[in-house]
């Protein structure tokens, strides 16, 4: 189209090109400028992990930012074990979170990848054992949940006990990628009992309860955050540990009254990563907001940190992060 | 049930039959439509928080807003249109306002819902929808709607470029342009201007040899070194102009000089400098004082310039065709509208709704806190999927077409060439029915693992979507390319120009609607994806947007997903709707950018 006759508007075209120029040229002289931004580029961190602990650490990542806007962590959802297989013991990843301490093939493959790592405790999580609040159980015994939830499971409710009706069992619980799917496992029934496959899995906490909510004779498990902040259409069964019928509540998971089913969530920062100033000081922060109350019990739903459990977490992270430089 | 009657020989067959499958495919195909249409209805009514809207409220923007905007619409249609509008929107009025009252009365209480919003999404909405269609077939509906397209496409590309710049770095984009661009075009320009092949032709060289050496080889040279040359200075240079004074001199300026001369062109000297002097004032003028308050002045500057060229062209035409100029005033009836409906909300202490979907949610970080439902936003994920969007319409249209133009234009039928395209043709058919987490798993392993882009980075990330809609975005260039005649090709070969001449200049030019349908289509599929994000360890929440190609994102859809499984219900109404309603405008945003690229293309071709 240019090239069809370059004579006609050629003075149009070069005028305006040279007033912008010498526009432009005028006002850099008059001493509008800014430095390179190319120095002060963000440092990413990069946190993959379970969904558990997840709300956790995207709420003290948001915290940590409004400080420290030169560096962006960013957080995702992979599960604990996706986390650890696909992108931390690969290298990939700096932080990665748990609902459960790694697994010993993990551990061998972060051992074979060369990545190290250090274990620090963030808050405690009860798991909830839930059914609809017109269900007839109020209260069941270790024993009896693991009935309910052992690979050759019991098919109807009075196989569990007497008194319960002959109905079928309907179950909802975590996806087996889920940290806590392992929890259950290794704390109520054990290793050689398994976890039954006659149940709706899912990595929602939303879809248990919606699941659970929509049949008394549903039973489902999950977090405490989702149970603390939506009780409504929802109860909470009692575990009787031996000692007695102790329903979940904060204080009950603090002082381990709540038994067998509190937990530790965890993460895992690298040693590579920690010989990095800017992540070692993002881990301090962390480890200091474990005894955050409005945070971690009011904001994300877990329970924090006691004082004394917190200063041996820092003194590990000190530790490593000394040893990692 | 076909009946015979005996009476008649040649026996009667019933209509029912047919009557009652007309009405099945008719159900059918709207049992969809009206599921889509009712959730819509909630997400918005969640997302402007509607519910808590008072009718008063509605009254007052009914009447300074959508009368007057039924008003323009009708003012040129026929009585019979007029008419039938009134009798709906009046009828609908009371029909609603009779059966909702019934049904909370006699059968259950409606959740969510009041009759006056039933009356605007069941009978505004859609009179809206179509008075809007009956005025714009008339001139000044026309000239009306058109400028206001103008307005919204061109805000739309300013903030889409707003986006680019918020991920690229404009330092960088100011040297390519002051030592690369700008002066390969002076370069091409004078060549040309004083004909410089001409003259060197006379001694020595020949005068192909001459054009050869001028228009390409020099133009080409300066403009690689000048290039080089940034890509160096912008790892030394310590001291730049001012974000404001780069815009201006570096995309300001070359947009209103080109948009003078090609008016200059099309009309006379005085309108091309007037459509000129427009743009930079509009663009400059916003970044100078008039910041429009939710954008930094980079964005005002961006945003004026976008909606500024495609607006100021408009009114020009408009104005020289003499038609239908009093459309001009419809977007000033729709902000006075807004305007006085404000006031009056004001004046009279009316209860508005304090809607989730505001500028402070556009423009805000993402928490998931559950008591800070009210400070959650959007920007860095919108961010993310937009330029993600970007890279994988990049990405796919040049895998798709290329593969597209070697399975259609260079395959043979036999030998090894032949072997090789029917197998890379029965595995692309088959490619697309491979479930979405599998192209997760080959992101994953090739893009993060073996080829170290990193984790959840835009690079790999927009690869992995790339790959995932590569048999779509094939089978449709194909169809596209197949589609053009073979005398077309035949044409051209007989003129002596070569098969890349011809599948440059012939065959891609007419395919390329064709093969623009296919990319919008496989688009859509690619912007809600997640299953093979989380596969590559994309970041569910981040908050800052992305700063390069290696920098880690998080999209609209991986944020809403998780934002879904909030214990608190804000979260999970609120905050989502509001989360689903702007995925699907940036959505809706692309297509109909993608749609006019393709009409445009059609008229041409």
């Amino acid at each position: 189209m240019m090239d069809t006759d370059p004579e006609r508007f050629s003075t149009t075209s070069r005028r305006t090109f040279l007033t912008a120029a010498a526009g432009a040229g005028t006002a850099a002289l008059a001493g509008c400028t800014q430095s390179s931004t190319a120095d002060q580029e963000t440092k990413s961190i990069t946190i993959t992990g379970s969904s558990t602990v997840y709300p956790l650490m995207s709420a003290i990542a948001e915290e940590y930012r409004q400080n420290n806007d030169n560096v962006d962590p960013t957080v995702n959802r992979t599960g604990s074990g996706g986390g650890f297989s696909n992108h931390f013991c690969v290298g990939n990843s700096d932080f990665n979170n748990a609902s459960r301490p790694i697994q010993p093939e993990e551990e061998q493959l972060c051992g074979d990848n060369g990545v190290e790592y250090v274990e620090l405790t963030l808050a405690t999580d009860a798991l909830t054992i839930v059914v609809s609040e017109d269900s007839f159980v109020d209260c069941l015994t270790v024993e009896e949940l693991a009935r309910i939830w052992e690979s050759d499971s019991a098919d109807t409710w009075n196989e569990i006990r007497d008194e319960f009706p002959n109905e079928e069992i309907e179950r909802y619980g975590a996806a087996d990628t889920s940290g806590t799917y392992d929890y259950l496992i290794e704390n109520v029934q054990g290793e050689e009992r398994g976890h039954t496959s006659d149940y709706t899995a899912t990595e929602q906490d939303n879809q248990i309860a919606q699941g659970v909510m929509g049949s008394e004779n549903a039973i489902g498990y999950f977090g405490f955050a989702y149970f603390f902040q939506n009780p409504d259409g929802l109860k909470a069964v009692g575990i009787d540990n031996g000692n007695g019928c102790v329903k979940p509540s904060l204080e009950t998971a603090r002082s381990g009254e709540y038994q067998p089913l509190t937990r530790s969530l965890y993460t895992y920062p690298s040693m590579e990563a920690l010989s990095e100033d800017y992540i070692a000081d993002f881990a301090r922060y962390v480890v200091e907001q474990t005894t955050n109350q409005e945070l971690v019990a009011e904001n994300v739903g877990y329970v924090p940190l006691s004082e004394s459990t917190q200063q041996e977490q820092m003194q590990k992270l000190e530790d490593a992060i000394e040893q990692a430089n | 049930m076909a009946t015979e009657s005996p009476g008649n020989e040649f026996g009667r067959v019933s209509r029912l039959r047919g009557q009652l499958f007309e009405s099945v495919t008719f159900a059918a195909s709207i049992t969809g439509i009206l599921a889509l249409a009712a959730l819509l209805i909630y997400v918005t009514i969640d997302a402007f928080d509607l519910e808590a809207a008072s009718p008063e409220w509605l009254l007052v923007y009914f009447v300074t807003l959508v009368l007057p905007y039924i008003g323009f619409c009708l003012y040129e249609t026929d009585r019979a249109i007029q008419r039938r509008t009134a009798l709906i929107l009046a009828g609908g009025l009371v029909i609603t306002a009779v059966v909702f009252t019934a049904v909370e009365a006699f059968v259950r209480p409606i959740p969510g819902l009041t009759w006056q919003l039933v009356y605007l999404f069941l009978f505004v909405v859609p009179v809206a929808g179509y008075v809007t269609v009956a005025g714009s077939n008339t001139p000044t509906g026309a000239v009306g709607f058109g400028l206001l397209g103008r307005i919204a496409g061109g805000a739309a590309l300013g903030l889409w470029l707003f986006i680019i710049f918020v991920v690229f770095d404009l330092q960088m984009y100011f040297l390519v342009y002051t030592v690369g661009v700008f002066p390969t075009a002076l370069v091409w320009y004078a060549v040309r201007r004083w004909n410089v092949a001409a003259r060197l032709a006379g001694s020595r060289v020949d005068r192909d040899a001459a054009e050869l050496l001028t228009t390409r080889v020099l133009v080409g040279a300066v403009g690689v070194v000048g290039t080089a040359g940034a890509v160096v200075l912008r790892g030394s240079l310590p001291v730049y102009p001012t974000d404001l004074i780069m815009l201006a001199w570096s995309l300001v300026a070359p947009v209103t000089a080109v948009t003078t001369v090609l008016t200059a062109r099309r009309y006379d000297r005085r309108r091309g400098v007037l459509v000129g002097a427009a743009v930079l004032l509009v663009a400059l003028g916003g970044g100078f004082g008039l910041s429009v308050g939710a954008l930094s002045q980079n964005g005002a500057v961006l945003l004026l310039l976008g909606v500024s060229v495609p607006t100021a062209t408009y009114l020009n035409r408009v104005w020289r065709a003499d038609e239908g100029r009093a459309g001009l005033a419809l977007p000033l009836l729709i902000v006075a509208g807004a305007l006085a409906g404000a006031v009056l909300v004001q004046t009279f202490g009316i209860q508005s709704p304090d809607p989730w979907l505001d500028l402070s949610y556009i423009r805000g970080t993402p928490t998931t806190q559950t008591t800070q439902a009210r400070s959650a936003g959007l920007f860095p994920a919108i961010v993310g999927s937009v330029l993600l969007i970007t890279l994988t319409a990049l990405i796919s249209f040049v895998l798709g077409v290329g593969t597209a133009v070697f399975l259609e234009e260079y395959t043979r039928d036999s030998g090894v060439i032949g072997a090789i395209s029917r197998l890379i043709q029965v595995n692309i058919a088959n490619l697309a029915a491979v479930p979405s987490v599998v192209y997760g798993l080959l992101g994953l392993a090739v893009f993060v693992n073996f080829a170290g882009f990193g984790v959840g980075t835009a690079i790999s990330a927009s690869l992995t979507l790339s790959l995932l809609i590569l048999p779509i975005t094939v089978i449709s260039a194909q169809e596209a390319i197949r589609s053009i005649p073979d005398e077309l090709r035949d044409g051209s070969l007989a003129m002596g120009a070569t098969r890349w001449q011809t599948t440059k200049n012939v065959v891609l030019p007419e395919a390329m609607p064709g093969i623009l349908t296919g990319i919008i289509l496989a688009l859509g599929r690619a912007i809600g994806e997640t299953a093979p994000l989380i596969m590559i360890g994309m970041a569910t929440i981040a908050f800052s947007p992305p700063s390069g190609l290696f920098s880690q994102l998080s999209a609209m859809p991986m944020l809403i997903y998780s934002w879904a499984n909030n214990p608190s219900p804000e979260f999970r109404f609120g905050v989502v709707a509001a989360g689903v309603l702007t995925l699907l405008s940036v959505l809706l945003a692309m297509n109909a950018t993608a749609i006019i690229i393709r009409n445009k293309y059609e008229r041409d071709a």
